[in-house]
């Protein structure tokens, strides 16, 4: 019965004709390695990210009297299982966060986004943007202490930019001269519909770019897909299904047994406008960013510094104009590779101790580090172009 | 695989360093008794911490997801009628509202309205409240909580047990949560594993491996 009704519907929809066109015929390169799956894993933790919290959106109140209330009596205690519904959302927006940012350094390495794959990274970025601001204005939500000082000090960040634009932005942020109701309605709204939405239709375009142009190859090498590839269904699906598993298995035990970290306990204490907190500081995947704002001496200068930052990144595809791909090949961009990858550690470290001077110090060093990463690309370019020409044109 | 094994260790490092345990991070520490530390976990002493609770500190705080106010708006009749309407844990502006003139008056006598202490076991932790209540100048000088607990460390440590029982779930309820995780990861990792056997099978039916 159930298989006669699938033939009614696949006869109207030709959904098994889509099937073998998209997934079997499809052939990828054979030796897609681990961190491949960093992108399969990002969109499940999307999927469990918008299924948490539609559920949510069904207790919690956005409501400066209610929201904590709502978050910490009704959500917690009082409906069933809805405690484990905000433990898998708060987890959730983390692990998210570090698969993307693994997807990301994965990117990097493999050199994924030097053409023909520009502009799979160019929206690959902006949906590491959006993917901020959805973080941060969810963090706002609960209206704890945390949420509501880890606010203040962000809606301070664009009063940096000198004279009336940057106060400007500020109060627009906030709707009005402090963090209100309107703030948290704003945010609400952004949260749950705005951004969410635009991260849809961008990850959309990200999976049909990756499709259109192509996958990248851990060896720097395109492949010919008729006479190399493998089957993506089942050789891959099933291969980066088994990792999905791992990873959920990790994070439901981060789920069941330790929240400490996404659930954090300052946060358990109602917002309170009259009582600054000991210690403010953004949550870790801003940390290197903070940390960058803070060692400057300047603000309108630290300003400058991370925006630069954010900007090198998105005009990465542009600055690395080498003719080989893959770190792989590339000894000097290896090296350079490392740099960054400790220098935005080490800054993500930082951003957790308190502002000594020698911190401060610290970040400037690797401030310096992470940029050093973005600016030699340029010369590592022209110094493999050379090697390129010299070996005659041979890409391997 | 020396890169496989270095990039590996060092993506665990730090995730371990941001998320589980921050060495660099400072800490702050407070010390506590084992026997008292021991009270706090003890599900018997939960019922005789409330009616010391009763006793010593409702003249002042609340703990309103158990629905225990201070004294003057438990005296207040409207309460009643208020928790026939809403349940018996009040909507936090309701409450306010109702209570304002109650509730102004214990902020006239400390300078403010003493914190709800529904969500303090977990904001603060039970070394914290219990260094805070024996003796509140040292944690806080100049804190207008006085010290009513000063010298009755057990009867404290008992308090603090009852706070913990509104924080946290009942130990029935945790049993069941800690059954929950351990069946859904067991039952992730061996779908895992049968999905990784049965690709093994179909990739040799093809000629793929």
């Amino acid at each position: 019965m159930l298989g006669r009704i699938g033939r009614w519907i696949d006869e109207r929809a030709h959904i098994s004709e889509l099937w073998q066109s998209q997934m079997v015929d499809y052939k990828v390169p054979k030796n897609l390695t681990f961190p491949y799956a960093f992108g399969i894993m990002a969109l499940v933790a999307f999927a469990i990210q918008i299924i948490s919290g539609i559920f949510l959106t069904m207790y919690y109140q956005p409501n400066v009297h209610t929201a904590f209330d709502s978050a910490n009596y009704t959500i917690m205690k009082e409906v069933p299982f809805m405690w484990l519904i905000r433990q898998v959302h708060a987890a959730g927006a983390n692990f998210f966060l570090a698969i993307v940012y693994l997807h990301i350094f994965t990117g990097i390495y493999y050199n994924a986004y030097k053409k023909p794959r520009e502009l799979t990274w160019i929206v690959g970025f902006f949906i590491y943007f959006v993917l901020l601001m959805t973080a941060l204005s969810g963090y706002l939500l609960p209206w704890g202490q945390l949420s509501y000082w880890g606010m203040v000090v962000t809606t301070e960040i664009p009063t940096a930019i000198p004279g009336a634009l940057g106060e400007t932005i500020s109060v627009w942020m906030k709707g009005g001269y402090e963090l209100g109701q309107i703030t948290l309605g704003r945010f609400f709204g952004l949260h749950i519909w705005l951004l969410p939405l635009i991260l849809l239709g961008l990850v959309g375009f990200h999976l049909y770019l990756v499709r259109a142009a192509g996958i990248s190859n851990p060896e720097g090498v395109e492949i010919d897909k008729k006479k190399e590839g493998v089957p993506f269904h089942p050789y891959i699906t099933l291969k980066e299904g088994a990792y999905v598993m791992g990873y959920l298995a990790v994070f439901f035990f981060f789920v069941f047994f330790y929240m400490h970290h996404f659930l954090p306990p300052d946060n358990f204490e109602p917002a309170n406008p009259f009582k600054t907190p000991p210690h403010i500081a953004p949550e870790w995947y801003l940390l290197a960013f903070y940390t960058i704002f803070r060692s400057i001496p300047s603000k309108f200068l630290g300003f400058i510094a991370f925006s630069l930052a954010l900007l090198l990144l998105l005009l990465l595809p542009f600055l690395d104009f080498s003719p080989y791909k893959s770190a792989r090949r590339r000894p000097l961009f290896f090296v350079m590779y490392i740099v960054l990858i400790i220098s935005a550690m080490a800054l993500t470290i930082l951003g957790t101790m308190p502002p000594t001077p020698t911190n401060a110090m610290l970040g400037l060093v690797f401030t310096a580090g992470l940029f050093s990463f973005f600016l030699s690309l340029p010369i590592i370019s022209i110094v493999e172009w050379g090697w390129y020409k010299a070996r005659g044109g041979d890409k391997t | 695989m020396i890169k496989v094994v270095f990039f590996t260790l060092l993506a665990l490092i730090f995730f371990y360093i941001i998320w589980v345990n921050n060495i660099f991070a400072p800490h702050e520490t407070y010390e506590m008794p084992i026997q008292y530390k021991k009270i706090v976990e003890d599900e018997r002493y939960v019922k005789e911490g409330k009616q010391l609770f009763e006793q010593n500190c409702q003249a002042c705080h609340s703990v309103r997801y158990d629905a225990v106010y201070p004294s003057a708006v438990q005296a207040n009749p409207n309460l009643k009628a208020l928790q026939e309407q809403y349940g018996k844990v009040l909507p936090k502006d309701v409450y306010e509202s109702t209570f304002y003139t109650e509730l102004s008056q214990l902020k006239e006598s400390f300078g403010k309205v003493p914190p709800d202490l529904s969500t303090m076991y977990i904001a603060r932790g039970k070394e914290y409240l219990f260094n805070f209540i024996l003796e509140p100048q040292k944690v806080i000088p100049g804190t207008s909580m006085p010290p009513v607990m000063t010298g009755r460390p057990e009867d404290t440590a008992k308090i603090i047990s009852y706070l913990r029982s509104v924080s946290e779930p009942p130990p029935s309820e945790k049993a069941k949560r800690t059954l929950m995780g351990i069946v859904t990861i067991a039952y992730l990792i061996i779908m895992g594993i049968l999905l990784w056997v049965w690709r093994g099978k179909i990739l040799k039916r093809m000629g793929l491996h």
